[in-house]
């Protein structure tokens, strides 16, 4: 993406919208040195369905919120430089704050439901930010990717979020948390659980859902800084770390976690080998630091709370400014290629500097904050009693992390210069201030603890109550370290000289990863669903009129079916005779022969009078049902029937004999139709009569509403409503009419 | 007795439906008139009728007689009826524009909304 | 068209009035007795289809009082405003109110449903029997 060349487009740098994300930081820390944590804003929004706008801000969300907002000022101030050449920056940069308000909703949200909609809003907004370079098949591809992977865990995610409110009877996530040990017993526990984790798994990209991620480097670099390593791929990371006091007593809670974690982050880290992409490599680190994140959050120690939180800063920190030295690169060169990027030390002096910088806070050495979440990390786990192979699995993924920091910090700027390629020249102070800023501001914690201390300590106590008096500098334990970080800066060194020698060796792994890994699922899984759209668009929706009738009444009949053989039907015929029985049975006559006719007759005419003939059948019936209102009514109706009717048929032409195609389908439907109609109103027949209704508007349609006639009284006064509606159908279809006749005449004038 | 109605209302039902599956325009608008006769008169069983007197309050009579009919029912069916004859106005406005701007009456054969299922338009059943 | 009979020509008018007579009588009488706005509503789209038939369209839409699409949508909002009164009063909507004349709300009411089935179902009978004449 480089813009090198490309004039300046006109219009303002947006710079100013960086005052956003800083308005908010500064009011943050306002609040964090005036009030004491927790907060909470509590505002009913609807009441009925348990929805409130509950906002609850401790320790955690503090942390969160002071890098959503700290760096995305940053961010902000570096997408005015990026994007100085894009035109239509400012949709991106709206975009951009849309995000992150949603962030910030999302790590704030108390209700249950407002959580979930905040959450899905980073989706939504992921979704347009990666996709942000549409004219790029690569880009929409990745776009889709990431939402429907999110999207899918979303919806597990509300699944989850619903039964655990069920189960613990509020809809706030502290309440549930408060609530979490007493759901231990609860069966349903485990599927809630799976659900919401699915939901966190695939926001955060863990193994299998991890291959978005990589993917999602499509979008311009300050989102790839923004969402895909600081913050958004941190909201699944933040809800385990927020439920993890609830349920880290559980076993399965602490196996998923840990398992996941290292499966993640030993994956990602061998997959970051493959790639030759700086942006690309960096992302598949990401991964690995999530499955890290992830790992640490199953540990059962307190100290790991602390690790967590430590850890989640210091990747922050050091991530960020990463991408945005990829994206400096890529802006001054136009490659992202660690093949063709060599000695640009001598050309960008400052965004080497800041690299090294962040390397070393990657790497975990000396003179950073890295070290310093190293050190909690490794205390963690000597308290926890971790499996011997997850040990092993952390020494290999931190070595995979010190070799990416060699690749990103040293290897593209180190070395001789490759041939001149132009005027590869420093980008502007937009660009490189940002990335300097924030890993300087990661060195100034490592020196001065008590800045960063307090923060991280209500953060992980969040996480973990119990959590002890501890500072994160005192707990600097020198064995224990020094033996850590010098194992893992050894292998990882020898990772960093064997680099392109690994990426040939792993080959064939990544050919079986293509082959059969989740992202070929993926593939399988979209094409299968297009698949199974095509079949039913040409198999099942084959634009006849006929066919859908035949499938809805199909399965309405199934329906019915399975209604009647689930339910306690109790089926009762009546074989009385009352004492108009003969009438009754001309009406009944006059009905069948009508149907009959209907059916057996070919001519138009004589198909409707037949249709006719049940209607004045039926009027038989009601005048000796006691219906004398409705036994006029439909005399009239059938009269008026004819009238129209003649009108009309001319306007339809001869009756043509045609052939019905469906001809024994249609009869065994209608057949079915008929014995399901019948077995209906056996079962009507057979429930227990309940009058209560007719008593009751018979006792109060004169004292109550003044009539005498207790029919019209319903319809103009106890369900007068309802009158109004169907009134207004019947004049409104009248008016629906309208253009249609007026069609009818312009043909026949023409 | 009810039985007898019972057996009415099903063949109605059947004749309705095998109607509206027709490929005939007007054929099946009738179906579906018939099939909301068939809805009213399923309503109206449901009611229970057996009653010969109409639910009217007597003169000097402070409510209904308990031997009156349902009321309920007939006041749902009344509606029903009036409706049902205007959405059958309205379908064979509707079916009479379509004949004169299709040129058949054939109902599988209206493809302004939706093309037939051999249209290269819809998306192949299988790879290419 | 049907060939129109001088006998059926000279009473289609009178004939008319009788039948509207009666669909009034119907309509007010509905409240006691069988009857009401759809009974009635019916059998004045009977009167005026009368007309229709042996005169022509136009001399039936002129005997109305509305043409049919103002005069089914005059009664849905008739009915409308019925329901207004109640409201006024602070009642739920369509509240019926009665006065010690014996005019009330739920009569307009059922003016308003009556005026609907005569103006729309009179509106069809028309479009379907003119050729194209006039517009309902």
């Amino acid at each position: 993406m480089s813009h090198a060349t490309h004039p300046a487009a006109g219009g303002p740098t947006c710079l100013w919208l960086a005052a956003a994300p800083l308005s908010l930081f500064l009011l943050l820390a306002w609040g964090l040195t005036h009030h004491a944590l927790p907060w909470h804003v509590d505002a009913s929004w609807v009441p009925s369905l348990g929805l409130s706008l509950g906002f609850r801000v401790d320790g955690l969300s503090a942390q969160m919120l002071a890098l959503i907002t700290g760096i995305g000022t940053w961010i902000f101030v570096y997408a005015s430089g990026y994007l100085a050449h894009e035109p239509r920056r400012g949709r991106l940069l709206g975009v951009l704050l849309l995000f992150m308000l949603a962030m910030v909703g999302a790590v704030t949200a108390d209700n249950l439901i407002l959580l979930f909609l905040f959450w899905e809003l980073t989706s939504i907004t992921s979704f347009l930010l990666v996709g942000f370079n549409h004219e790029q098949a690569a880009a929409r591809a990745a776009a889709r990717q990431a939402l429907l992977v999110t999207m899918g865990g979303g919806l597990a995610l509300l699944g989850g979020l619903v039964l655990l409110g069920q189960m613990a009877g509020t809809w706030t996530l502290s309440g549930i948390i408060a609530a979490g040990p007493d759901l231990a017993a609860d069966p349903r526990l485990p599927y809630a659980l799976m659900l919401v984790l699915l939901g966190a798994f695939t926001k955060s990209a863990q193994f299998p859902f991890h291959f978005w991620l990589p993917n999602a480097m499509s979008a311009p670099t300050p989102v790839s800084a923004y969402l895909h390593s600081a913050t958004m791929v941190k909201l699944g990371i933040y809800l385990m770390a927020r439920l993890d006091p609830a349920f880290n007593d559980l076993l399965f809670w602490e196996a998923i976690l840990i398992g996941t974690g290292t499966l993640t982050a030993v994956w990602a880290a061998v997959l970051a080998l493959r790639e030759r992409d700086l942006k690309r490599i960096l992302a598949h680190s990401t991964v690995s630091a999530l499955g890290t994140l992830t790992l640490l959050i199953g540990l059962p120690s307190p100290g790991a709370a602390l690790a967590v939180v430590a850890f989640l800063f210091a990747h922050a920190l050091y991530k960020a400014p990463l991408f945005m030295v990829a994206g400096n690169i890529d802006h001054a060169t136009g490659t992202r290629s660690i093949d063709h990027l060599m000695g640009l030390r001598r050309a960008m002096p400052l965004t080497a500097t800041a690299a090294v910088l962040a390397g070393l806070s990657m790497a975990g050495l000396p003179l950073s904050f890295g070290f310093v979440a190293k050190d909690v990390i490794a205390v963690a786990k000597a308290e926890a009693e971790v499996l011997t192979l997850v040990s092993y699995a952390t020494v290999f993924v931190n070595a995979i992390a010190v070799a990416v920091a060699g690749v990103a910090a040293v290897r593209v700027f180190w070395g001789p210069p490759e041939a001149p390629r132009g005027q590869v020249h420093e980008v502007s102070w937009r660009m490189f201030v940002p990335p300097l800023a924030i890993v300087l501001l990661g060195i100034e914690f490592e020196f001065f603890p008590a800045l960063a201390d307090p923060l991280l300590l209500a953060a992980a106590r969040s996480i973990s109550p119990q959590l002890g008096v501890v500072e994160l500098s005192a707990a600097l334990d020198l064995d224990v370290l020094l033996s850590a970080t010098g194992i893992t800066a050894v292998v990882g060194l020898l990772f960093f000289l064997a680099w392109d020698r690994l990426h040939q060796a792993l080959h064939r792994l990544y050919r079986l990863d293509e082959r059969f890994g989740p992202a070929a699922w993926y593939e399988h899984l979209l094409h299968g669903l297009s698949r199974v759209a095509a079949w039913h668009t040409r198999r099942l929706q084959d634009g006849r009129l006929s066919s859908y009738l035949r499938q809805t009444l199909a399965a309405l009949l199934l329906l019915g079916a399975f209604a009647w053989w689930a339910g306690d039907s109790r089926p009762l015929i009546g074989w009385d005779w009352p004492d108009q029985g003969w009438a009754w049975a001309v009406a009944a006559l006059l009905i069948v022969a009508g149907a009959a006719a209907a059916l057996l007759l070919r001519g138009r005419l004589a198909v409707l009078m037949a249709s006719g003939l049940v209607g004045y059948g039926s009027a038989v019936w009601f005048l000796f049902a006691g219906a004398p209102d409705l036994a006029f009514t439909q005399f009239m109706v059938e009269t008026a029937l004819v009238v129209v009717a003649a009108s009309v048929l001319p306007r339809y032409g001869p009756s043509s004999s045609r052939r019905e195609p469906w001809r024994w389908a249609n009869a065994a439907l209608a057949a079915a139709a008929g014995i399901g109609t019948f077995l209906l109103l056996a079962h009507l027949q057979g429930l227990p009569p309940n009058a209560e209704l007719a008593e009751w508007f018979g006792r109060t349609s004169l004292p109550e509403a003044h009539g005498r006639n207790v029919v019209n009284v319903i319809i103009v006064d106890f369900r007068a409503l309802d009158t109004l509606g169907e009134i207004a159908v019947v004049a409104f279809s009248l008016l629906a009419v309208l253009p249609l006749l007026a069609g009818l005449k312009k043909r026949r004038a023409a | 007795m009810s039985l007898i109605m019972m057996l009415a209302i099903s063949l109605v039902v059947s004749a309705g439906v095998m109607l509206a599956l027709s490929r005939d325009l007007f054929r099946l608008i009738v179906g579906l008139a018939v099939l909301g006769s068939a809805a009213n008169l399923i309503v109206f069983m449901a009611g229970r009728p057996g009653s010969l007197v109409p639910p009217l309050i007597e003169a000097g009579a402070g409510e209904l007689a308990a031997a009156a009919a349902d009321p309920l029912p007939q006041a749902l069916v009344l509606t029903a009826i009036v409706i049902g004859f205007a959405l059958l106005c309205f379908a064979l406005v509707l079916g009479a524009w379509l004949v004169r701007h299709n040129g058949h009456d054939d109902s599988d054969r209206l493809q302004a909304s939706e093309p037939l299922a051999s249209d290269p338009l819809k998306p192949p059943l299988m790879d290419e | 068209m049907t060939p129109r009979s001088s006998l059926l020509t000279q009473s289609a008018r009178p004939l008319y009035w009788i039948l509207l007579a009666a669909a009034v009588w119907v309509l007010l009488r509905g409240h006691n007795e069988p009857g009401g706005g759809f009974i009635g509503g019916l059998l004045a789209v009977a009167g005026s289809s009368l007309v229709a038939i042996t005169l022509d369209v136009r001399a039936a839409c002129r005997l109305q009082p509305l043409a049919p699409l103002p005069l089914a949508l005059s009664g849905v909002a008739l009915a409308v405003l019925a329901g207004l009164f109640g409201a006024a009063a602070g009642l739920p909507f369509l509240t019926h109110r009665w006065t010690e004349v014996g005019v009330s709300t739920v009569m307009l009411f059922d003016i308003g449903v009556f005026c609907t089935v005569w103006g729309a179902l009179t509106g069809y009978v028309y479009a379907l029997l003119d050729d194209g004449e006039a517009a309902p």
